[in-house]
Formats: structure tokens, sequence, C-alpha cells
């Protein structure tokens, strides 16, 4: 809320320099937004919190500057004359609903509607708002002075009865601002018999406002429940000056301090004639409360031990009033326009925010450290993510959503009933459909790079996909990985990136198998397996690999590591070239050969005219083998291949 | 004989010391110690010694052979290689390919490991949340003020939303964990924006949260403190203040001095010389009470902030977007 120091200053004293006013403030919990000048005079802009209502107006601020500099507040003139409560023999008002909390209606008669004086226009001019004429220039200055909103009506054109009620569905409302508005049967308007008079809360209707030709005048001021006004307000776009007051804890109490501080002005001024009735529904009056204060609970939760007379004295400086007092604590009275401090937690962070949290004295943790309880999987993720880079992949996050142009990728791999999970209130056509896999975003990037940027792509990502079965929403942890090389890739390359990636993670032994998957784009798709536990799957799409994997069940899989020695006897190693039936696969011929007696290792070292050459390594851990030892595995190999695999030995 | 093998051994020691070319001392260990070298030749010969001699002049023999190898090694390794004229050292070196971090990943980790350091766990939790964990049991009842700071992506209007800070972790937290704990969370977070340089729909919060018997602000204070000068640098400077957030009470904020204008006022600090980095305060006794936590006998601190702004500024992105659309260029 903007703060024209000038003005401020009528009620308060200020310190000379503004920087020791502003830091005070921010300090304090009103944070200077900016500093600017308005016809030559200093305004500071200052952000406020939507707890203290109270502080949208000057009083509220000069009270805040009184407590932090210790320097009185000098409340402005009020109405003196006592008005006497009754209904207003000129207009009734009908209130329908549990939402209003306060009315006041006052008459001024024989009112001269005319400019402005400067007193009057300058001040408001900070704010943004034209000036009117004098009535309507006089409820704004009210409402930033009392920080009570209040509404002017021409009494001789609202009729004779009015009333406060919800709006019939589609009831429709111009503004003074010339708006027209859609009612819905929760707001809450000022209507008469035929129409609609305000849209209580936040804005009046312009035939019925104060034009040159008023002549006599219904002020009203009120209080509602704030929620209702709020969603009001939200749901037209209504957040006048007026709206965003209402829409916090107003202290009902203000009704009548703006109301009289009103008619003070117009009496001071000769602006009009104010009836001696004055109208006031307030069925359930507000009266100051209690909260306790315990010295120990303000030392434990403020981690500083403060004096009880400072205590005293700042409560006292906030205008809180000391009921009791005990050796362990006070009883303090809250004046109402504090509808923010309800807790004792609440009073404890007025007494340090006053006191300042530069006192509050820094202690790292001094207690005792709690247990580790960080879960397994996150310290895997942030393993798997540093050996991706080890293996030369480079990170990529993306956004949860996927975009219009590639929702033909957005299907999840593993169920193909899964849908996409939707934004109801989307905020573009490109962030309205979450993620069911990763490739839709990854490939995106990728064909960045293919299009304009390299001749290599290697990608991860590590992230949530989101789907819904049925009734239920699930999100699950995925690692995408994706490849693409100008100088054509192969597969048994980005198979040996996965494998390297996941080996580093203490994840060995994969299994690889064709693999039906439910994404109509890839082909040559796979699984890819551990312990018979199909974890990831994946495939290729023009050149680019792809695959995906499930890091929820990959958790737990990881063995632990164990340091490997170089044998002590020497292996014998040999390469035996040979070629098979067609649709054998290698990896079945190479488990084969794995699993015969003696061999230690086998690698397929080259390919070649449908020619395989494996190079294997016959080795004992704790003898050297003979000659004849190796021979007789070699033997039985070479049956089983054969036999198995049809196969061909090249000599 | 036993003079030849002498004057053989004292004449290879000789040369090899006084040889300068690797060529040169390659030829004279052939000399010697090749198939047809001076040794073997000795060793030949060895058949015309008398037989009671013979074991001792195989020994020298031996003895010879051995030193003269190892005096050629040593030579070998005290001699330095000569420099090839035409070396160039200006030839572009071939890298191999390293993979990178995302600066967020990067930035997280950092944080995680300061948090470690003061005895916090890392925690996660669910990005569809209900209104329950983001607001409700926050403290952020329907129609809060609040509320309107952060206006949320629904999935189904009002119940089933995306979460609008990770702070539903911090119910999470609350609900599932034994206190005493400690815990550290960064994830994904989202908000309706309209999405421009500075605010995206998707975005990065940090999170802590601690509950613990005798907890106070002056630990929290410290925590912060703590971290802020590990992460930022010891010397920047700190504005600890009061503001309001639903979700504790007292409530805090943390500004650093703005790097980029040395506190002179500048865009980037919109004019006002401290940068706000993070929002803090004493768990709520609400909150507290509605994970059955009586406020008097336990007390908690929270603490979340944006990341993104500190992953820009810290490797100078300029707009939020290219965080997450894969423009950064490793």
């Amino acid at each position: 809320m903007k703060i024209p120091l000038k003005w401020l200053n009528k009620y308060v004293k200020l310190p000379s320099k503004t920087s020791v006013l502003t830091e005070a403030l921010t300090l304090a919990g009103h944070m200077l937004d900016k500093t600017e000048k308005v016809n030559g005079d200093d305004v500071v802009d200052l952000e406020l919190r939507g707890n203290r209502a109270d502080c949208y107006c000057l009083i509220g601020i000069a009270r805040e500057v009184s407590a932090l500099f210790d320097t009185p507040v000098k409340l402005p003139e009020s109405y003196k004359s006592l008005l006497k409560k009754s209904n207003l023999k000129e207009v009734s008002l009908q209130i329908n609903s549990s939402f209003v909390n306060r009315a006041m209606m006052v008459v001024i008669k024989n009112v001269q509607i005319k400019q402005s004086p400067d007193w009057l226009k300058k001040p408001i001019q900070a704010y943004g708002i034209d000036s009117i004429n004098n009535i309507v220039d006089l409820t704004n200055f009210v409402m930033f002075e009392t920080g009570q909103p209040m509404h002017a009506f021409d009494l001789d054109k609202i009729g004779n009865h009015l009333e406060i009620r919800k709006a019939v569905e589609n009831e429709k409302v111009t503004t003074f601002l010339g708006k027209t508005v859609t009612l819905n049967k929760e707001d809450l308007v000022w209507a008469n018999k035929r129409e609609v008079l305000s849209i209580a809360g936040s804005i009046g209707e312009k035939y019925h406002s104060i034009s040159e030709s008023t002549k006599n005048v219904l002020l009203e001021a009120a209080s509602y429940d704030r929620a209702n006004i709020r969603r009001t307000i939200y749901r037209h776009n209504l957040l006048t000056d007026a709206g965003l007051r209402h829409e916090k804890e107003l202290d009902p109490n203000i009704v009548e301090k703006g109301v009289y501080r009103f008619l003070y002005l117009v009496d001071k001024n000769n602006w009009g004639q104010i009836d001696p009735h004055v109208f006031d529904y307030y069925p359930k009056p507000v009266k100051p409360w209690t909260v306790n204060l315990n010295y120990d609970y303000l030392e434990t939760l403020g981690g500083l031990k403060l004096d009880t007379n400072k205590v005293k004295n700042i409560l006292n400086r906030l205008s809180f009033k000391i009921k009791k007092e005990s050796n362990n604590g006070l009883e303090v009275i809250c004046p109402t326009f504090r509808t923010d401090v309800t807790l004792e937690e609440d009073l404890i962070e007025e007494i340090l925010r006053i006191e300042g949290y530069d006192n509050i004295p820094t202690r790292t943790l001094s207690l005792e450290i709690p247990s580790y309880v960080t879960p397994e999987y996150i310290s895997q993720e942030q393993e798997l993510k540093l050996a991706a880079t080890e293996v030369g992949l480079d990170e990529i996050i993306t956004s949860s959503f996927v975009n219009e142009k590639y929702q033909e990728f957005n299907k999840n791999m593993e169920h193909p009933n899964a849908s996409p999970v939707k934004i109801v209130n989307r905020p573009s056509q490109d962030t309205e459909i979450l993620r069911t896999t990763l490739l839709a975003n990854l490939l995106e990037v990728t064909q960045k790079v293919i299009n304009e940027r390299g001749t290599a792509a290697q990608f991860f990502e590590i992230g949530k996909i989101y789907f819904k079965q049925k009734t239920h929403y699930e999100e699950k942890r995925k690692l995408g990985l994706i490849s693409w090389s100008k100088d054509s890739e192969v597969f048994a390359k980005f198979k040996g990136l996965l494998e390297s990636l996941l080996t580093k993670t203490n994840i060995e032994n994969l299994t690889f198998d064709n693999q039906q998957i439910n994404n109509p784009k890839l082909i040559n798709t796979y699984s890819i397996s551990l312990e018979k536990t199909i974890f990831g799957l994946g495939g290729e799409f023009g050149n680019i690999f792809y695959c995906e994997i499930d890091l929820d069940l990959l958790l737990g899989k990881a063995q632990n590591p164990t340091a490997q020695l170089w044998p002590n006897f020497p292996p014998q190693i040999e390469d035996i070239t040979l070629s098979v039936r067609t649709n054998t696969k290698v990896g079945d011929v190479l488990s084969l050969i794995k699993n015969t007696k003696y061999v230690a290792d086998v690698q397929l070292i080259d390919t070649y005219e449908g020619y395989y050459t494996f190079r294997i390594w016959y080795q004992h851990p704790s003898k050297t083998l003979t000659d004849k030892e190796v021979e007789k595995s070699r033997k039985s190999l070479l049956h089983l291949i054969k036999q198995r695999f049809r196969a061909i030995i090249k000599e | 004989m036993r003079e030849e093998i002498i004057n053989i051994k004292n004449l290879a020691i000789g040369r090899i010391t006084d040889v300068t070319d690797t060529h040169e001392l390659e030829s004279i260990r052939i000399e010697y110690l090749g198939r047809k070298g001076k040794i073997n030749e000795l060793l030949k010969s060895i058949e015309k010694v008398p037989i009671e001699e013979r074991k001792e002049i195989g020994r020298l023999i031996n003895e010879t052979k051995q030193t003269i190898k190892i005096v050629i090694e040593n030579k070998l390794a005290n001699s330095k290689p000569k420099t090839k004229t035409s070396f160039d050292p200006t030839i572009p070196g071939i890298k191999p390919k390293l993979g990178h971090l995302h600066p967020t990943t990067i930035v997280i980790n950092e944080m995680f490991e300061i948090f470690k350091h003061l005895g916090f766990s890392i925690m996660e939790g669910p990005e569809i949340e209900t209104d329950q964990y983001n607001f409700e049991k926050l403290n952020l009842p329907k129609d809060h003020p609040a509320r309107s700071l952060q206006d949320v992506l629904y999935i189904e209007e009002p119940e089933v939303l995306l979460r609008s800070h990770t702070s539903s972790v911090e119910s999470r937290a609350l609900e599932n964990l034994k206190p005493p704990f400690r815990i550290a969370v960064a994830g994904k977070s989202f908000r309706y924006e309209k999405v421009n340089a500075s605010n995206n729909v998707m975005f990065y919060q940090f999170q802590g949260v601690a509950l613990q018997k005798g907890i106070s602000m002056a630990d929290l204070k410290g925590t912060l403190y703590y971290f802020v000068k590990s992460f930022f640098g010891k010397h920047r400077k700190i504005r600890f203040r009061c503001k309001y957030y639903p979700e504790v009470e007292p409530g805090g904020g943390l500004d650093v001095d703005c790097p980029f204008c040395k506190q002179l006022g500048c865009a980037v600090c919109k004019g006002r010389g401290w940068l706000e980095i993070l929002g803090c305060g004493m768990i709520h006794p609400n909150i507290l009470k509605n994970f059955g936590h009586s406020p008097k006998k336990i007390t908690g601190f929270a603490f979340g902030m944006g990341l993104d702004r500190i992953v820009m500024d810290k490797f100078k992105i300029k707009d939020i977007r290219s965080l997450y659309n894969g423009d950064i260029k490793y």
C-alpha cells in the first residue's frame, strides 16, 4: 500500500530520514517495495501482508510507526454530536444474509456537490484515483485514512426500501466504472425493490451514485464475511480498493470510526446537514479479547530471554493492555482492530518484531542430531545421476507437461489403458496435459539438436511421469535415456551405455528381450529385466535410441559392491569363430559359453558376414589349468554349440 | 678365466657408463647379453674349465650377467629420451565425452550437502496432491487471502491439484515421521502463471522442516545463517525480518545483499538493494495440532525458497524457460 509521508506525518512523528523509517517498517513486517514522488511529495509503497487488515490505512501504519519509535499517535478528529441509533425514516434496510457483520447508514441532506479542494484531491491522487466530486472523494479519503470502505448513494434515486441479499443467478449490474457483471447466486448485493445498487464490499452501480445533481446522500459503511466477499471479488475480477480491504479480516468496530470521521469532515466543510439518526445493524458486537502470554514459552519459541518490563512496554506501545500479571506471564487484552492476534504465538511474534529480529541470537541447532532417515531411493537417484554423467550423458530437466506438437509420443509405455492427467484450468495448450513418459520431451530436445545444433545427442532425465488408472492418479519415478549420432548410432553402443551406467550403481546382469510396447512410433522394441522382473522398456525412432527405466522397481536391486582382484593363476585365452542358425540370439550363445566349466569370461569381439568371433578366458581361481583340462572344456562347449545352434565352426 | 670374466665386466661397466646414446646402449647390450653375446660365449667355454672350478666360475659368470643387466637398466632409467624436434604441444586435445549435471541439480546437491552437515535428511513427496496436504492441513483454509498468491493448477477442482509449493511435503513429514526430525526437500511445484522470462508454470522449490523439543527462532536463524554463509559466501550481508506466512508463527523472511549493484539499487533487486531469498518461521501451532502434536510440548521450524532464481543467478541464465526446455548447452 502507498503511504504519502506528508499525510502520514499528520498522525505520527516520523524520523527525519525516510530510510530509517522504511528500514524499521521493513524489518517489522511491512517491506518497502519502492519509493516514489507524487505531486512532489514522497510516497513509500509498502508490501503489506494479508493478515494485517488494520494496516491498509494511514492510521494503521501510524500505529506501527508509533510502536517502533515509541512516539504517540495523534488520531484524526471525529464527529462529536452523538447520533441516535434508530431506523431511518427516509429509507429502511432489510438484511437477509448471515454474511453481514455490521451495516451503518446515515442521511446527509442538502448536500453541496462540488469540486474537491486540494487537501482532499491531492492525497487520493497518490493512489491513482481521479477526483470526481467532494462526496465521492471523501469516501475514498476516509477509507485510506481509517481503513473502512464506504459508499454514498443518491438518496432520492434509491427508493425507500433497501436490502442486502444474495444475488439472483445471472442478475446483471453495470458498475460505476462501466463494467457489466453477471452475478452469481452467492454474490452479496445492496438492492432496492427493482434493481441492484452495488456489489457488497467492492463496487457501486452508476445511476444511484453521487452525481452533480445529487441533493441528499445516504452514506453506508459495512463489514461482511471476508471469505464471501473474497470469492465474489475473484469470481468477477473486482479487486477494487474497497474489495482489497473487505477480503481481509476487518474489525467491525472501525465501521463507526469511518462513518464519524466522514461526518466530521462534511460538517466542518459545511457540505451538508447531518441527520441526527443513524441506522446501525450490529447483531454481534466484537469486544476486546484476551490472550495469555507465558514468559517461558516466549523464551522457548523466540530463543531469547526478555526482561518482563520490556515485554510489557512493547505490548503497550502496540495498544495491547495488560489485564493481569503473574510471575509466569501476562493476561493481555487485544484491541479489536488487531484481528490477526488470537493466539499466544501471535503475541510472541508481536513482541519479537518490535524488539527486532536482529536481537534474536543465532544458534546452529545446538540440539541432539536426529536420526538420518533419507530413503534409499533418494541416494540411489543421486548416484544414478552421477553415474550417467560419468558415462558421458548430459542431464536434461524438461517440463512435466507435453506440448501439443509432441502429444503423439505421450503414451505410457507400460500401461496401454492408462490415460494422461489433464489440468482443468490450463494456463495454455502447452501446459494442459502431463507427461505419461519422458520420451516426448526428451525427443523434442534431441530433435532440436538434430535440426540445428550438433552431430550427437546423449541425454538423460530423471523425473516423475503421471497417469490415471481407473479412478486413481499415479506418479512414477523414471530414468529416460536418449541417444542419437550423425554417424549412424548402433543399438549395441546404446545398450553398452545403459549397462555401464547401471554397473556404476552396482546393478548387473540385465536381460534384454524383444517386447511389444504401447507406443506406435517406436520400432525394434525390447524389455530390460533383472531377475525376471521387467523394469525398463526401449525402442528406436528414426535412428534415435530411447529407453525408460522404472526407478521404483530398480530400487533395492543394487548389489553391495565387492572389490575384485586380478586372479593369481594365468588364463588360457582363445578366439573361436562360428556361424549359427538364423534367428539365433547371440545372448543365448554367450550364456551357453559362459556356463561351461572353467570359462571365466567370454566376449563377442567381432561379427563379420554371419560369423561371430568369441574370445574365451579359461581360468581357475586356485590353480593353473592344464592343456588337457582346457581341451576337455573346449570340446564340450563346441559340441553343445553345434547341437543347440547348428553352429559351423571356422577352423 | 676368472680374470677374463672380471675384465669383461669392468670393460662393460665402463662402456655403459660412458655411452650417451640409447641406440649405442642397445648394441652394447646385444654385444654382451645377446644370444651370441660375450656372456653366452663365456658360458659355452665353461666346459674348458676344470670340473672343481666350474661351479665357482659359473656363479661368477651369472653374477657378471646380472651386474651388466642392472647397470644397463639403471642407465636406461636415468637417461633422458631425446625430444623430437617436430613436437607440437599446441595441437588441439582429443577430449573424452564428459556428461554434465543440470544446473538445478548442481544447486540442489550443493544445498543438500550443506543441510546434511546440520543433521538434515532428504525427503520427497507426491507432485499430484490433495487440497488437504497442500493447503488445508497447513493452516490455509479455503478462501484464505494467502491462497490468491498461489493460483493452483487443478486436476479435479477443488480437491486434486498439482502441488503449489513443497510445503505439501512438510504435511507428509509431519504425518509420517516421528520427531525429532530434520528434513530437506527439493522439487517441482506448479502454479497458474502467465509464462515469461521470470515466471514459469513449473518451478523448483527447496524446503526445510525441523521438529524437535526445544527448537526456537534462534535455531532457525542459526541454521539459515549457516546455510547462507556456506552457499552464498561468508561475506554476504543478511537481513532477517518479520514476515507473515500462514504456515508459521512467528514468521520471517531472509534477504541477502544484491550482488549485482552492491546495494545501490538495480533492476534485479528492484532498487531495494536486497534480494529476497526465503520465507521461514516457527511451525504454526494449528499445523502442529493438525498432526497430533502439542505446541507447548514440541516446537519446530520450516523454511522454503524458490530455487530457479538462485540457479539463474549462479549460472548467469536470463530466462527461466531456458532451464527446462533443453536450451542449455553443455
